[in-house]
C-alpha cells in the first residue's frame, strides 16, 4: 500500500512536470527572429558550435570518489539499522570496516586525489 | 472495498496537501526570500503588486507563463526537456516521507500525516536526492552552451562530493533510532526524551553544510555565480522552464532537506526538549494542533537561517568547496559514526 501511494504521487508529479514543459509552447508568443535561439555567449559568432568537448578532469575524479564511498555507505546503512541487535560483534566488525574505509580515504588523500587538479602552469 | 476507497481518498487528500506545499508555498517563498533579502540590505523589496508585494509571485508566474518557448539551436531537445522533469519529480517525491505530525483520528479513521510511512524512508530520501545530479548534468549538457556546461559541471561536482558527506552524517541518528522510517525516528526521539541534536552536534553541522551545498545556497553557490556564469546551467532555459529550476533548487529542496533535518535532529513535531527529562510545550493551549505548529515552526526557522546565510556570506571557490567536503567533512562524519556506535547502547536502555 505504501509504495502504491508513492506510485500515484509519481504519476501526478510526472504529468505536472510535462505540463510545465509544454505550457510555454501553448501560451507564449511566437516571433521569428533569426538569431533568437543562438547559444548565449559573448555576443560574437561562436568559434565552436558545440560546447560538448573536453572538460576539466577534476570532475571525473570526483565521480570516481563518489562511486567508491557511496557504495561503502550502502554497505553501512543496513548495519546502522540492526546495530542494536548485533552487540559487540557488530561493533568490532564495522569498526574494522570503517578503519579500512578511512585508510582508503587517507590513501586517496596522500595520492592527491582529493586535491583540486590545477593545470600545470610551469610547463 | 470500503477500506480501499477510504485509503484512496485519504491518499489523494495527502497528495493535494503536498502539492499545495510544494507549488503554492514554494512559489510564495520567492516573496519571502526577496523580502528577507531586502530587509537585510535595508531596502523595502517588492512593494508595488498588492499590499507589500503580496501578489508579486502571481505576477511573476503569469509573466513566466506567457514567455516565448525558446530552444538553443545546437542542443538536444529530448534531454533538454528530460532534465526539467528529472529536476522537479524527485525533489517533490521526497515530501512523500516527511511526517508532518503525530497520528490522529478523523471520523473514526486513523490518519498518519505522512504520505507513505515506508520502512526505508530515509534511504528513499537520499536515493531521490542523488537524482538531482542527473537533472543538473543533463541540463548543462543538453543546452550545448559553454556557460551552462561549466555551471552544471561545477554543480554536479559539488553535489557528488556532499552526497557522500550527507549519507555518512545521517547514519548517527539512524544508529540511535535503529530504524530508517522517518515517522519512527521521531517516535523514538519522543520515547527516549532526547532530540538527537544534543548527541549529534557534529552530524547536524555537517548536515547543514551539505544541505547548503546540495541546494546551491551561498556560500556554495559557485555554480550559479551570477557575475561570471549568469546562473549557470539554467542559462539556456526560458519562461516557466527557467522558473522551475530555481523553484526546485532553492525552495523545494531546501524545504524538504530542512524537514528531514528537523525529523532527524530536532525531534520532528515534539516541543522543546530538555535532554533525558522530558518536553516543555509553551504552545499547549493549541491542543492537538500544537505538534503541527511545532513542526512548521522548526522548518521555517531552519529555512530562515538558510536565507540569512545566503544574504550575508561571500562564496567559496570550487576547489575550496570540494576539498572541504573530502578533507574536513568526511573524516568528521567517520569519527562521529564510531563515537555514536560507542555511545548508542547507553541511549537505548
Amino acid at each position: 500500500m505504501g509504495y502504491l501511494a508513492l506510485l500515484i504521487f509519481f504519476g501526478i508529479m510526472l504529468s505536472i512536470a510535462l505540463v510545465f514543459v509544454f505550457v510555454n509552447k501553448l501560451l507564449g508568443p511566437k516571433s521569428s527572429e533569426a538569431m533568437q535561439d543562438y547559444p548565449y555567449e559573448c555576443g560574437v559568432p561562436l568559434y565552436d558550435k558545440s560546447a560538448q568537448s573536453t572538460f576539466h578532469q577534476g570532475y571525473y575524479l570526483l565521480g570516481l570518489l563518489l562511486l567508491l564511498f557511496d557504495i561503502e555507505a550502502a554497505f553501512l546503512f543496513p548495519w546502522t539499522v540492526v546495530y542494536r541487535y548485533l552487540g559487540v560483534f557488530g561493533f568490532i566488525e564495522m569498526f574494522l570496516f570503517i578503519l579500512i574505509l578511512t585508510y582508503g580515504l587517507l590513501y586517496a588523500w596522500r595520492k592527491g586525489a582529493l586535491d583540486w587538479q590545477f593545470e600545470e602552469e610551469s610547463l | 472495498m470500503e477500506g480501499v476507497v477510504a485509503w484512496l481518498v485519504i491518499t489523494l487528500i495527502k497528495i493535494l496537501v503536498i502539492l499545495g506545499i510544494v507549488l503554492g508555498i514554494g512559489a510564495y517563498l520567492t516573496l519571502v526570500e526577496r523580502k528577507v533579502a531586502a530587509h537585510i540590505q535595508r531596502r523595502p523589496g517588492p512593494m508595488v503588486v498588492g499590499w507589500h508585494g503580496l501578489l508579486q509571485p502571481l505576477a511573476d508566474g503569469l509573466k513566466l507563463l506567457t514567455k516565448e518557448d525558446l530552444f538553443p539551436r545546437y542542443g538536444n531537445r529530448f534531454l533538454y526537456n528530460l532534465a526539467l522533469v528529472m529536476a522537479l519529480v524527485p525533489a517533490t517525491l521526497v515530501f512523500a516521507v516527511v511526517p508532518f505530525g503525530p497520528e490522529f483520528e478523523v471520523f473514526g479513521i486513523k490518519v498518519k500525516p505522512i504520505l507513505t510511512d515506508v520502512n526505508i524512508g530515509l534511504l528513499l530520501v537520499f536515493a531521490l536526492g542523488s537524482m538531482a545530479v542527473f537533472a543538473i548534468a543533463l541540463a548543462g549538457w543538453a543546452s550545448n552552451s559553454k556557460y551552462a556546461l561549466i555551471g552544471s559541471m561545477r554543480k554536479a561536482g559539488i553535489v557528488v562530493s556532499y552526497e557522500v558527506v550527507i549519507t555518512f552524517a545521517v547514519m548517527g541518528p539512524i544508529i540511535l533510532a535503529g530504524t530508517l522510517s522517518t515517522y519512527d525516528i521521531v517516535q523514538k526521539q519522543i520515547e527516549q526524551k532526547l532530540w538527537y541534536l544534543w548527541l549529534q552536534p557534529i552530524a547536524f553541522v555537517v548536515y547543514m553544510f551539505a544541505m547548503l551545498a546540495e541546494t546551491g545556497r551561498v556560500p556554495f553557490d559557485i555554480q550559479e555565480a551570477e557575475a561570471e556564469l549568469v546562473t549557470g546551467f539554467t542559462v539556456e532555459y526560458g519562461g516557466m522552464k527557467f522558473g522551475l529550476f530555481p523553484l526546485v533548487e532553492w525552495y523545494i529542496e531546501v524545504l524538504s532537506l530542512s524537514a528531514i533535518a528537523v525529523v532527524l535532529f530536532l525531534g520532528g513535531w515534539s516541543p522543546i526538549n530538555i535532554p533525558f527529562l522530558g518536553f516543555v510545550d509553551p504552545l499547549f493551549f493549541l491542543g492537538p494542533l500544537s505538534p503541527f505548529v511545532w513542526f512548521i515552526l522548526k522548518v521555517s526557522l531552519l529555512f530562515l537561517f538558510v536565507l540569512w546565510l545566503h544574504w550575508t556570506l561571500p562564496r567559496y571557490r570550487i576547489d575550496q568547496v570540494t576539498e572541504t567536503a573530502w578533507k574536513v567533512m568526511l573524516p568528521l562524519t567517520l569519527v562521529n559514526l564510531v563515537l555514536t556506535a560507542v555511545v548508542a547502547p547507553l541511549i537505548w536502555r
